[in-house]
């Protein structure tokens, strides 16, 4: 086999930063697509030995661009991650329309665009993996996220049913949940805040992009491939 | 290329993508349904059909809409890809 294509959505910053590493140190080709912070992703590609690709993955246009731009270049794509999410916290009773679509079309409408102009080549291929970030506020809900809970819900339902639409292609379909992880947003955190949050992990400590990475690593890895449909849990014993 | 002919190249292209091993040209019937049918294929099969006629006659499905016209039956399917080819 030559070389696996891997295409990592929000993939130039925070988690998926660090997956870009991981698959990129494993000797992948690794495809990190941004939307719109230029500077990060110049850092990225420089720092990663990975290519960059611009595209808002909420439309699905552009997702159809991008994704057509690796297949003519690579003629495959074996490895999407659809990592790309953003927040917009609130709670229900006040949560304006537009945060609720805007949350459900970045991190849940993406995952359908990108995995279905994903498909072609790894069932021409018979073989191929799809990984989806979710969250524990899919397993466990959180009080300000309905809208964020509901992306991710959606997407865990995604994973399970594309799993078995495309198991017999040789193509696994798991999500990877990231519990507390340090990031930018973590750094920033409160003293107090940042207590409190530890004292609901059972590890006592948050995680870190690398363990989330590693844990994306293995359900790429031929090792994991009778794995599907699963979600794999990154966060100390949190759910 | 005649009709005739792309339909039989269409039942053998079918027989090797989807490795129907035990069946033979002659055993499909042109007019059949091909999915839920006789031959005993599912819809899920129908996605390695989508991408073998991408490659070899560069048509391209896109969507099931497309796909239930084009996979009504191995005649359909010749008039579809005689429609599309490139």
């Amino acid at each position: 086999m030559s070389v696996p294509v891997a295409l990592v959505t929000g993939g130039t910053k925070g988690i998926g930063r660090e997956i870009s590493r991981t698959l990129s140190r494993k000797g992948m080709r690794v495809y990190m697509n941004f939307s719109g912070d230029r500077d990060a992703a110049e850092a990225a590609r420089q720092e990663l030995n990975a290519e960059t690709v611009q595209a808002d993955v909420s439309d699905q246009e552009q997702v159809n661009a991008m994704i057509s731009a690796i297949i003519e270049k690579e003629d495959r794509l074996d490895i999407l991650v659809n990592n790309a999410g953003i927040i917009r916290d609130g709670l229900l009773m006040l949560m304006p329309a537009k945060n609720w679509h805007r949350v459900i079309e970045v991190n849940l409408n993406s995952v359908y665009y990108c995995s279905k102009a994903a498909l072609r080549p790894m069932v021409a291929n018979r073989w191929g993996r799809i990984i989806n970030i979710i969250s524990p506020s899919a397993l466990m809900g959180r009080a300000g996220q309905t809208n964020y809970a509901a992306s991710k819900g959606g997407i865990l339902g995604f994973t399970r049913s594309l799993a078995r639409e495309v198991a017999r292609y040789g193509i696994t379909v798991n999500a990877v949940s990231p519990g507390v992880i340090e990031t930018e947003l973590t750094s920033t955190m409160e003293e107090k805040v940042r207590r409190e949050f530890i004292s609901m992990i059972p590890a006592g400590r948050f995680g870190t992009p690398e363990e989330v990475a590693r844990a994306v690593s293995f359900l790429i890895s031929d090792e994991a491939g009778y794995i599907t449909g699963e979600y794999l849990s990154v966060d100390g014993g949190l759910t | 290329m005649d009709k005739d002919t792309l339909v039989e190249e269409l039942k053998a292209l079918i027989i090797k993508n989807l490795k129907l091993e035990d069946i033979a040209p002659a055993d499909i019937d042109a007019a059949a349904a091909l999915f839920g049918g006789g031959l005993g294929l599912d819809s899920i099969d129908a996605l390695e059909l989508v991408v073998g006629l991408e490659k070899t006659y560069g048509i391209r499905i896109p969507d099931e809409d497309v796909g239930k016209e084009a996979f009504a039956s191995v005649n359909a399917l010749a008039d579809y890809v005689l429609k599309n080819k490139k």
